[in-house]
């Protein structure tokens, strides 16, 4: 597969709160506003793989702009979410980026996010705040959106790809005053490689989902010649995703181009399947 | 290696708890309330998950003990199975977990002694019957025995009543506990086996059939009692020549009398459970096999399903009594 399919086959979404936080990865993926009115600012590559939404702060709009991104974007059930952001943080390093694998809110409702798998970022639990915290004691991580973009990304596609990264931006020793939005950007550049990192596993888990899932391309070819009812189709996908192990399209092809009705597509098919030993020396 | 290790806060100070973190020391642990948080959610992908399972330790609460379903087992009046874990860490492209479960990862319940209590009283209410318990029906009752020492523990409780079976089904080559005990008359050591060829492409993760018919000896030499499951019968080119090769050379390679028993059972899923199976693994030869629906279960032609045990089963007749032969269903 050259670079071009690829990208056509994986699909990355961004929801990020700042345009400072975003900064970077738009220039990295080379994100372009899009050309059109949106609720909120929308970025993507030439390719449309990777979209981007500026959120805002705070947990309403990141669930807000994380469905509005999902519908704008049309993203498919293997698209995988990304949030990325700064942090508060009273226990890791100032500057460091972690993997979010613990989320709770303030009434304690806790989610438990899976995370890149033998990735050497740490790891940290979240805490979504609504107000700004500035007693960091106790908290790894704390920020204003995490747990919200989780729970609507969560219900958009599977947990695995969903991924949330936080740098420390600010704890008892780096007050928040003193951050600035130059000093935000720094924080994501010093981070780039890392995050591309990361990036890379989702948009491979994404691009391995979507060959898994997509409908082979023969059963366009076929229902687009026969009549199929809505049971059949299901039957028709079924079966062309069975006989693609061991046939290829013109074999197919040749076995129902005497039909004369969908059922007999159906039927030849069907046929195929049933005189299939699997040749296990093959495999 | 796992890299994540959920604790329900409830067992966290439990014995067995302790350790079994002993041995992942290099894990992330995390507390949680019950493992539901993290297990068998909506939303989670089983193949994605397998290939980086977490583990969860967890306290079981109820339902220790069960009956098996309707046409599994060998022989006994009444069958039991018990699960002292949740998932397997091998990754069988027929394993009916994959459809039962949207989580690959681990669950382990460190309460033991609730599953003593339990087996113990259904030992009590059934005095009058034969009864076989089948350890780990939803995992592999011995591959995580290292980290979990369920056998080590559950054992001794079947030395009290030597008149019950218990059987481990496994596809391990785990020794241990049981080559440093003592052989007890009411093991069995169940082993499945598919041909060399079919395990190559079917039995991810899983030691080769060679490795396993080498411990099977080594145990039967021991003197444990020795279960062979030809289950589920797979089928496909030469699959004749194939179960021969295979039956043949098991045969020949342990003590028949060590043999307790044979069981064939052929390929079949509830159909829900198949289609779950199949949306995670769509490329799959063996779903290109002529599988069939039939009253809810997705198997082979009967004809098929027939033609491929009264094959095995007339190949083990010309080493073993017809009484030790069974045909499973569930
Ligand atoms: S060994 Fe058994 S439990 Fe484990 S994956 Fe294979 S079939 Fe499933």
């Amino acid at each position: 597969m050259n670079k071009s399919e690829f990208l056509n086959k994986m699909s990355v979404r961004w929801v990020i709160a700042l345009k400072e936080e975003a900064k970077v990865i738009l220039d990295y993926y080379e994100m372009a506003l899009i050309n059109k009115k949106t609720l909120y600012p929308i970025f993507k590559n030439i390719e449309e793989t990777h979209w981007l939404i500026l959120s805002g702060i705070g947990r309403h709009n990141s669930a807000a702009a994380t469905s509005y991104l999902y519908i704008i974007s049309n993203a498919s059930k293997w698209t995988s979410w990304i949030n990325i952001g700064i942090a508060g943080s009273g226990k890791g390093d100032y500057g460091n980026i972690y993997l979010v694998d613990k989320i709770f809110n303030q009434n304690s409702y806790i989610t438990y996010p899976a995370t890149m798998p033998k990735s050497n970022l740490p790891k940290m639990s979240l805490l979504t705040t609504d107000i700004p915290i500035t007693n960091y004691s106790s908290k790894e991580l704390i920020d204003m959106e995490g747990s919200a973009f989780f729970d609507i990304a969560s219900k958009l596609t599977s947990k695995e790809f969903i991924c949330i990264m936080k740098i420390i931006s600010d704890g008892p020793e780096n007050n928040i005053k003193q951050l600035t939005k130059l000093r935000i950007i720094e924080l994501l550049k010093l981070n780039l490689t890392k995050i591309a990192q990361v990036v890379s596993y989702y948009e491979n888990l994404s691009e391995n989902e979507n060959q898994i899932k997509e409908k082979p391309e023969i059963f366009f070819k076929i229902s687009s010649n026969w009549h199929f009812s809505v049971t059949q189709l299901s039957q028709l996908e079924n079966l062309l995703r069975r006989l693609k192990v061991f046939c290829d399209n013109n074999e197919i092809m040749d076995l129902i181009k005497q039909s004369k009705s969908s059922s007999s597509v159906i039927n030849s098919l069907n046929n195929k399947i049933k005189t299939n030993k699997v040749n296990w020396s093959d495999i | 290696m796992i890299e994540t290790i959920y604790i329900e806060k409830k067992i966290k100070n439990h014995p067995r708890t302790k350790s079994i973190l002993k041995k992942f020391k290099k894990s992330r642990f995390i507390e949680i309330d019950k493992y539901a948080e993290i297990f068998n959610k909506r939303n989670q992908n089983f193949r994605i998950q397998k290939a980086n399972p977490n583990l969860i330790l967890a306290h079981k609460n109820d339902g220790f003990v069960l009956r098996t379903p309707e046409g599994f087992g060998i022989g006994s009046s009444k069958n039991f199975y018990f699960s002292h874990m949740y998932n397997c860490i091998y990754d069988c492209r027929y394993c009916f977990l994959q459809g039962m479960f949207s989580s690959a990862n681990y669950v382990i319940f460190v309460n033991f002694e609730d599953f003593d209590a339990s087996i113990k009283n259904v030992i009590d209410q059934n005095i009058n019957y034969k009864i076989t318990f089948f350890s780990g029906y939803d995992c592999d009752s011995l591959a995580l025995e290292n980290v979990t020492g369920f056998a080590k523990h559950i054992l001794p409780i079947f030395q009290q009543y030597p008149e019950v079976e218990i059987e481990f089904r496994t596809k391990s080559i785990q020794r241990e506990p049981f080559m440093s005990i003592e052989p007890m008359e009411n093991v069995i050591m169940a082993y499945s086996l598919i041909p060399d060829l079919m395990s190559s492409s079917l039995d991810n993760k899983v030691p080769s059939i060679s490795k396993r018919i080498q411990v099977i000896s080594d145990l039967a030499l021991r003197g444990w009692k020795i279960g062979l499951r030809f289950d589920p019968l797979i089928h496909g080119k030469d699959w004749k020549f194939l179960y021969e090769d295979l039956l043949e050379k098991v045969y020949n390679s342990i003590p028949l009398e060590a043999i307790h028993s044979v069981s064939v059972g052929p390929l079949r899923f509830p159909k829900k459970m198949f289609k779950d199976i199949f949306n995670l693994h769509p490329h799959e030869p063996l779903f290109t096999s002529p599988l069939y629906s039939n009253d809810g279960i997705i198997s082979y032609d009967t004809n098929i399903e027939e033609e491929m045990s009264v094959f095995c089963k007339n190949l083990t007749l010309k080493y073993l009594d017809n009484s030790q032969i069974f045909r499973c269903y569930a």
